[in-house]
C-alpha cells in the first residue's frame, strides 16, 4: 500500500526532526526548570514554582548593569557590523578588486581563529598602545568576530544577484546612487538582516574576546554570569540565563516585524 | 482599446567605427559602422559570442567603447551615461524589479523623471494596456509566467516614450509557440510606437520574420546589412550563407564570366565577373527534381524527411557530395522512392556565388 508506506516514511522523518528539536530544546528546559524551581541547586523534579530567581536576578545591581552594558555594546555592534560587513561583501562582490579570494579570506579569518586568542591579542595590543580597555575596545572586538556573519549572508544574496536588474533601472533614468537605495538594497536587504541580526547574537552572547577586555567595574553580562557561576551557583543564573535567552529571541521578532524580514526573503 | 500612446520621435542610431575589447585582448567588437534608420525594427544576427550583445550594450551604455562614436539622434553618447541616455531596455531574463509591484515596475522610470503623479497613473495605465495587462498592477513579478513578465519589462520600457528601444534576445526564455505570439505583438507595438528598435537575436527565423533590416554579425564584425530577403536570397559572405537557413554550397572558381565547379562541370550561374576561387550558393528551394539527364547533375536519392508542409530530400551525387532539396508536400502522401537516379536543375538567376575572402 502507498499509503503505509509514505505513512512510515513520514513517521520516520517526523521522529527524526522530533530528536533533532529535543537535542536543541531540551538544554532550555533544564535551564527553565531550574529557574523556577525553588531549591538552590539542581533538583528533579521540581519542588514548586516560585519567582525568587528572577526577582534576584532584577533586583541586583551587578546584574542590571551587565544586562545595560551587553546591550549597548550590542547595539553599537549591529551597526558598526552591519555597515562594514554588507560594505565589504559589495567592494568584494562587486568591486572588480585584485585578490578577491584573499580579501575574502582575510575577512571572514576571524571565523576561523578561536575567540579566545583574537581576545588576547586585542588586549595586547590595546595595553601597548597604553589605550586601557575602554568601552569601545568592546565593541570593536565584538564587532571583529561579527561582521564576517554579516558578510557572508550578504555575499551569499548577492552571488545570484542578476545585475541585469540595476541595468535596467540606470537606462530608466536612475543615476548610481539611486540604483543603490531603490534596487541593491532592497535586493540584498534580506541577507544584510540576517547578517544584524547574527551580528546581535555573536555580540550579546560574547564571553571569550569579553573576559580579555571587561574590568571589574564594568563587564558584561555573560562575564557576570560566569564569575557568578564560579562561586554561587543558584536559580538566579538560570533566571539570567532565561532573560537573555528571551531577550534575544524579542530582538530577533522585533527586527523582523519592523523590517519584515519573512516579507523580502519570500522570493 | 486605449488610446496609443503618444512616443517621442524615433532617432537615428549612427555606430563610428565602435570598437569593444576585453580584458586579455579579445576585440568583441571590431570597428563597426551601422546607421538604424528612424522608426526601424533592426535585429542584430548572430551566432553567441559574435558580439551583437556587446554592440547592444555599447549603444545602451552599459559597456563603454574603446574607439569610435555611438550617436543617437544626432547625439554624440558616447562618453554620456547610461541614466541620461533615455532608452527603453528590455532583457532576456526581464530584470524586473522583484520587490516592487507591476504597476511600480512600470512607473520607475517615470519617478525617475519625476513625473506628476496623476500623469504616472495614466501613463502606467497606458503602458498596461498596451502590453494586454491590465488587472495585474498590484502583482510582483514572481506571481507572473514568463510572458507575462516580459510583457511588463515591456511596458516599463516604453512608459518613458523612448525614442530608442533595445531588447537583448528578449523572447528567449519563452518557449516557441508563446515566442511565436510575441513576436506578432512586439512587432505589431513597434508599429504603433513608431519607435526605432534594435533587436539583438541568435535565431534567424526571428529576424527574418520581425525585422526591416538584419545585420549579420560574426566574430566582432558585420558580415552583411540588409532586409531579410536580401540576406537570405543574396547572401554576400559563406558564414551569412551558411548561418541563415539551409544552403548547398559547391566550390570551385569564376572563369570567364561563367562558374566552373572543382570537377570541371560548367554550371549555371548569372554572367559574373572576374575571376578566381569562389562557392556556388544554392538554398534547397530553388533545386527542382527533374527526370535522369533533364538536370544539370544526375544523382541518387538517398534520403527524404517529411517536414510538413514541405519534403527535404538528399540527392547524393557520384562523387559522394549531397545535395538538399526541398519540395512542396504534394499531399498525397506519395513522396519520392530513395535509390532513384534523377536530376537536379537550378534557374541561373538563383545561383550565388561567394567569392573566397
Amino acid at each position: 500500500m502507498r499509503g503505509r508506506r509514505a505513512s512510515l516514511g513520514q513517521r520516520a522523518y517526523l521522529v527524526a526532526n522530533g530528536a533533532i528539536l529535543f537535542f536543541l530544546l531540551a538544554p532550555l528546559a533544564v535551564v527553565a526548570v531550574f529557574a523556577l524551581n525553588p531549591t538552590p541547586f539542581i533538583q528533579f523534579p521540581p519542588v514548586g514554582v516560585t519567582t525568587r530567581w528572577f526577582e534576584k536576578f532584577f533586583a541586583s545591581a551587578e546584574f542590571m548593569g551587565s544586562l545595560r552594558l551587553s546591550l549597548e555594546v550590542a547595539a553599537a555592534v549591529v551597526v558598526l557590523a552591519t555597515l562594514i560587513g554588507a560594505a565589504a561583501a559589495l567592494a568584494l562582490a562587486r568591486g572588480g578588486l585584485p585578490g578577491t579570494r584573499f580579501l575574502t579570506a582575510l575577512f571572514l579569518a576571524p571565523l576561523m581563529l578561536p575567540a579566545i586568542l583574537t581576545g588576547l591579542a586585542l588586549f595586547q595590543a590595546l595595553q601597548l598602545a597604553g589605550f586601557g580597555r575602554p568601552t569601545w575596545a568592546l565593541v570593536v572586538g565584538h564587532t571583529l568576530v561579527a561582521v564576517p556573519y554579516v558578510m557572508r549572508t550578504t555575499l551569499a544574496v548577492l552571488s545570484d544577484f542578476d545585475r541585469r536588474i540595476e541595468e535596467a533601472a540606470a537606462s530608466l533614468g536612475a543615476p548610481p546612487l539611486r540604483v543603490f537605495f531603490e534596487v541593491t538594497l532592497p535586493i540584498i536587504r534580506p541577507g544584510v538582516i540576517a547578517g544584524s541580526i547574527f551580528a546581535f547574537i555573536v555580540s550579546f552572547d560574547q564571553f571569550p574576546i569579553s573576559l580579555f577586555l571587561v574590568t571589574p567595574s564594568r563587564e558584561t553580562l555573560p562575564v557576570v554570569l560566569f564569575n557568578y557561576m564560579k562561586f554561587d551557583l543558584d536559580g538566579a543564573i538560570a533566571a539570567a540565563s532565561m532573560v537573555s535567552i528571551l531577550l534575544a529571541l524579542a530582538v530577533v521578532i522585533v527586527i523582523d516585524r519592523l523590517v519584515g524580514l519573512r516579507a523580502t526573503m519570500r522570493f | 482599446m486605449p488610446p496609443p500612446l503618444p512616443t517621442a520621435s524615433p532617432a537615428s542610431i549612427t555606430l563610428e567605427r565602435v570598437t569593444k575589447r576585453f580584458p586579455g585582448g579579445v576585440v568583441a567588437v571590431d570597428k563597426i559602422d551601422l546607421i538604424v534608420e528612424p522608426g526601424e525594427f533592426f535585429s542584430l544576427l548572430g551566432p553567441s559570442g559574435c558580439g551583437k550583445t556587446t554592440t547592444l550594450r555599447m549603444i545602451a551604455g552599459f559597456e563603454a567603447a574603446d574607439e569610435g562614436r555611438v550617436v543617437v539622434g544626432g547625439r554624440d553618447l558616447t562618453h554620456v551615461p547610461v541614466h541620461h541616455r533615455d532608452m527603453g531596455m528590455v532583457f532576456q531574463s526581464y530584470a524586473l524589479f522583484p520587490h516592487r509591484t507591476v504597476a511600480e515596475n512600470v512607473a520607475f522610470g517615470l519617478r525617475m523623471r519625476g513625473v506628476a503623479r496623476p500623469e504616472m497613473a495614466a501613463r502606467v495605465a497606458s503602458a498596461l494596456a498596451q502590453v494586454k495587462l491590465e488587472g495585474y498592477e498590484a502583482r510582483r513579478p514572481a506571481e507572473l509566467s514568463g510572458g507575462q513578465q516580459q510583457r511588463v519589462a515591456l511596458a516599463r520600457a516604453i512608459v518613458i516614450r523612448p525614442p530608442v528601444l533595445l531588447c537583448d534576445e528578449p523572447l528567449g526564455a519563452l518557449d516557441r509557440k508563446l515566442r511565436q505570439a510575441m513576436q506578432v505583438e512586439l512587432k505589431e507595438l513597434q508599429r504603433a510606437l513608431g519607435v526605432t528598435l534594435v533587436f539583438v537575436t541568435h535565431d534567424q527565423e526571428e529576424a527574418l520574420a520581425m525585422s526591416d533590416r538584419i545585420g549579420v554579425m560574426n566574430s566582432g564584425r558585420l558580415e552583411q546589412v540588409g532586409a531579410p530577403a536580401d540576406i537570405y536570397d543574396r547572401p554576400r559572405t559563406r558564414f551569412v550563407a551558411e548561418f541563415i537557413g539551409e544552403i548547398n554550397l559547391i566550390e570551385g572558381r569564376v572563369h570567364d564570366g561563367g562558374f566552373i565547379a572543382a570537377d570541371g562541370r560548367v554550371l549555371p550561374v548569372s554572367s559574373e565577373k572576374g575571376e578566381g576561387a569562389a562557392a556556388l550558393a544554392l538554398r534547397p528551394e530553388k533545386l527542382r527534381i527533374v527526370s535522369s539527364g533533364a538536370g544539370v547533375i544526375d544523382g541518387v536519392l538517398s534520403d527524404a524527411s517529411f517536414l510538413g508542409d514541405q519534403v527535404l530530400y538528399t540527392v547524393t551525387l557520384a562523387d559522394g557530395r549531397r545535395l538538399l532539396v526541398k519540395e512542396r508536400n504534394p499531399g498525397t502522401g506519395a513522396l519520392r522512392q530513395n535509390g532513384s537516379t534523377l536530376g537536379v536543375r537550378w534557374e541561373p538567376r538563383d545561383a550565388v556565388i561567394l567569392r573566397n575572402a
